[in-house]
């Protein structure tokens, strides 16, 4: 297939994709070329655009990507040590978007949960019912590209009452290579009622060289079905990250997410909950930990468009070096949605004079019936708190860090797979010990 | 132990000066009380000797057995054995109190020469602590202060000088915000805590608190200064009086002497 890009101004991604790959079936010829025309219809966004205002993507417009068969890849080697105990046989393995079976394992999950490789089903309900159609990103190249691109993903599929035995890993993996290259990684969750599953979705790059990952993320929660994702996000610290998961809760139905984000040059995450019924509760919440010249976007939407929900979102940002985030944080409550509980409030460290934070919780709110709190905060530490931690024995620098710590912990406190939970208090750990001091620009005059 | 020298101290950020030449020595096994008015500088002055950044010392010295402790960080004055207990304590939420106080305990006693304790020990050693003070010990697992009660924070301020055995303990109004019963505690625990190897400044605005603990010396700030220093007998004439009878030393045609 071939991309004519009309009216708009042709980009990497327009020009990359004139090298998609031939469908082997009726249903990707469909998504092809639904995602084809998307493409071939949206432009690569820049600063202009209110939603990408505060987002500077040179990172990817300065980049040469190539195409997989060019980039000169390495062998991903020592990946065992990315395998969670608790899902030792309920693994999925990707390297650099393309399914390995070899180092898969999918034995351990009990009857009526379905998991594996995307491409596998074609002929599958679900995967024909839902695949391409829950995402809607409208206006979005990144997701379009995506489309067009993936060749294999996560399929995992609950039947009514289904409970998965153990949490499922997503082991998204990227090697190094001579050349940038971009990694389409798909994934298609569908509990149906009364099921439940954890979920535990991880991006690790391998090396530190440049590559771009676009996980588009589909997830339907049906009636009383529970679903625990936790998002893992250390991705090299050349790479770029701009992931689109998108998930509609069902009545009574609960989703909890917690993304942490680590890794990535720069990151764009995209999370969207769609409310389809009355009785729903979920989560967004979000740790972002970055330093040097890091730059970590999330904008959310929680869109409530039936009576009682419930919803939490509690973004939080450590921010060192010249790093920068970003966050817009969308609640949308419909006219007929009444007894709305939301909450939502993006806190920020700033550690540093030279980075930078930028934030915006958006309200829109239809309804009269509603309790919505939302707030943002941007500070660095409280010089009482430092104090006192210091009249108690601990240096200025231990404080900083017990303080960092404290702060950033409270978001992964609710990881229950004990083995995840431990590696994130070791990522906080790491990252506040190499940041208990300052990182401030040297400044020659 | 403690010997404060024509201290002058201002605030750091604007130059008001709050402290005008305050004397004060402790020696070890003494207790002092320090009372005055409102805004006298009696939390000023226990900040100013534990190290707070926010309050610039513009004159005077503060020797700690013997050697003047100015230039040392606050860290490094609670490891030479000085303890402040807050009037306000500060809320640390996300820091467990035993987080705290076992960080606390091995630096201090590191840096003074005693073994650290593992964390099996220590959660030992903290439990006699907690009987002083009588602390439930669901406590230990709440974030530092954190919704803690006005009462709670005090007690939790005495029980973290139990456990850390300072030599200088600086006890800033302790007793306000005590209920009848738990200021009866908390001040058994003060006294159990004291012997003669250390010594205890108390700060308060009550006479009552020092019939529990007897002060060998009582002194009154005013304006920045102590203007009168006497036995325990000064708080009842304080109680009784009030402080207008020593405004006038204090001031000499309105201006500090
Ligand atoms: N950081 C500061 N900035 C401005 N003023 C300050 C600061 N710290 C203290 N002061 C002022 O210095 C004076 C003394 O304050 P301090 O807290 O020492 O009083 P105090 O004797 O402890 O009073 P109280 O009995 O009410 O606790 C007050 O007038 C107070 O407003
Ligand atoms: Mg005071």
């Amino acid at each position: 297939m071939t991309a004519h890009p009309t009216r708009i101004e042709p980009s990497i991604l327009h020009k990359l994709a004139m090298h998609s790959p031939e469908p082997d079936n009726r249903l990707w010829t469909g998504i092809r070329e639904k995602s084809m025309m998307r493409l071939n219809s949206t432009s690569f966004p820049h600063r202009k655009i209110e939603e990408w205002r505060f987002t500077d993507l040179k990172a990817i417009t300065r980049t040469e990507f190539t195409g997989m068969d060019k980039a000169g890849m390495q062998p991903a080697a020592g990946i065992e040590k990315y395998f969670l105990p608790e899902a030792d046989r309920s693994r999925l393995v990707f390297i650099n978007g393309r399914f390995h079976e070899i180092y898969s394992s999918i034995g351990g999950l009990g009857k009526g949960v379905t998991v594996g490789n995307l491409r596998n089903f074609p002929k599958n309900k679900v995967v024909q019912e839902y695949l391409n159609k829950l995402v809607n990103y409208e206006n979005d190249i990144f997701t379009a590209y995506n489309g067009l691109m993936f060749e294999d993903g996560a399929f995992i599929h609950l039947e009514k009452g289904a409970k998965a035995e153990a949490p499922i890993h997503v082991l998204n993996l990227y090697t190094d290579s001579a050349k940038p290259y971009i990694a389409n990684p798909r994934m298609l969750v569908m509990a149906e009622e009364e099921s439940d599953v954890t979920i535990i979705e991880d991006h690790i790059g391998l090396g530190e060289n440049s590559y771009m990952t676009i996980p588009v993320c589909e997830v339907k929660v049906k009636q009383k079905a529970h679903i625990h994702h936790v998002r893992i996000q250390r991705d090299s610290i050349k790479a770029i990250h701009m992931s689109r998961p998108i998930t509609y809760v069902e009545k009574n139905s609960e989703y909890h997410s917690y993304t942490i984000t680590l890794g990535a040059k720069l990151s764009r995450n995209e999370p969207r909950v769609i409310q389809e019924d009355e009785e729903v509760n979920f989560t967004l919440d979000g740790l972002v930990l970055i330093d040097g010249e890091q730059i970590a976007d999330t904008h959310s939407v929680m869109d409530h468009r039936f009576s009682h929900a419930n919803s939490h979102q509690l973004h939080k940002v450590v921010v060192n070096g010249s790093a920068h985030s970003i966050f817009n944080g969308k609640i949308f409550v419909r006219r007929d949605a009444q007894k709305i509980d939301s909450f939502q409030e993006n806190r920020n460290l700033l550690l540093s004079v030279d980075g930078l934070v930028n934030t915006k919780p958006q309200l829109e709110i239809f309804a009269d019936d509603v309790l919505c709190s939302h707030g943002a905060t941007i500070g660095n530490f409280d010089p009482e708190e430092v104090f006192y931690l210091q009249s108690r024995g601990m240096t200025e620098e231990k404080a900083k860090e017990v303080l960092t710590y404290a702060f950033a912990l409270e978001t992964i406190e609710n990881v229950k797979v004990e083995s995840v939970h431990k590696l994130l208090v070791e990522e906080v750990y790491r990252y506040t010990k190499a940041n208990s001091k300052p990182k401030q620009k040297k400044v020659t005059i | 132990m403690l010997e404060i020298r024509n201290l002058h101290a201002v605030v750091e950020s604007e130059g008001t000066e709050i402290l005008k030449g305050v004397n004060l020595t402790v020696h070890k096994g003494e207790i002092h009380a320090i009372m005055g008015p409102n805004g006298s500088g009696k939390s000023t002055l226990a900040k100013v000797v534990a190290g707070h950044p926010e309050y610039e010392v513009t004159g005077g010295d503060i020797l700690f057995n013997g050697e003047s402790i100015l230039e040392l960080d606050p860290d490094e004055r609670a490891h030479a054995g000085l303890f402040l207990a807050f009037q306000y304590p500060v809320e640390v939420p996300g820091v467990t109190n035993t987080t705290l106080l076992r960080e606390s305990y091995n630096t201090i006693a590191a840096s003074r020469g005693r073994e650290e304790l593992d964390p099996l020990e220590f959660d030992e050693y903290i439990k006699e602590k907690l009987e002083i003070v009588d602390m439930n010990p669901d406590f230990l697992e709440r974030s530092v202060n954190t919704g803690f009660s006005g009462g709670e924070k005090k007690r939790n301020e005495i029980f973290q000088m139990a456990v850390l055995q300072p030599v200088l303990s600086l006890l800033d109004e302790t007793d306000s915000g005590l209920d009848i019963d738990a200021l009866r505690i908390v001040a058994d625990g003060i006294n159990k805590l004291h012997g003669d190897d250390d010594a205890v400044v108390l700060i308060t605005h009550y006479q009552r608190l020092l019939n529990y603990i007897i002060p060998d010396f009582v002194h009154v700030i005013i304006g920045g200064r102590i203007v009168k220093s006497g036995g325990k007998e000064l708080a009842l004439e304080l109680e009784e009086k009030g402080y207008d009878w020593l405004e006038s030393l204090a001031t000499v045609n309105g201006e500090a002497k």
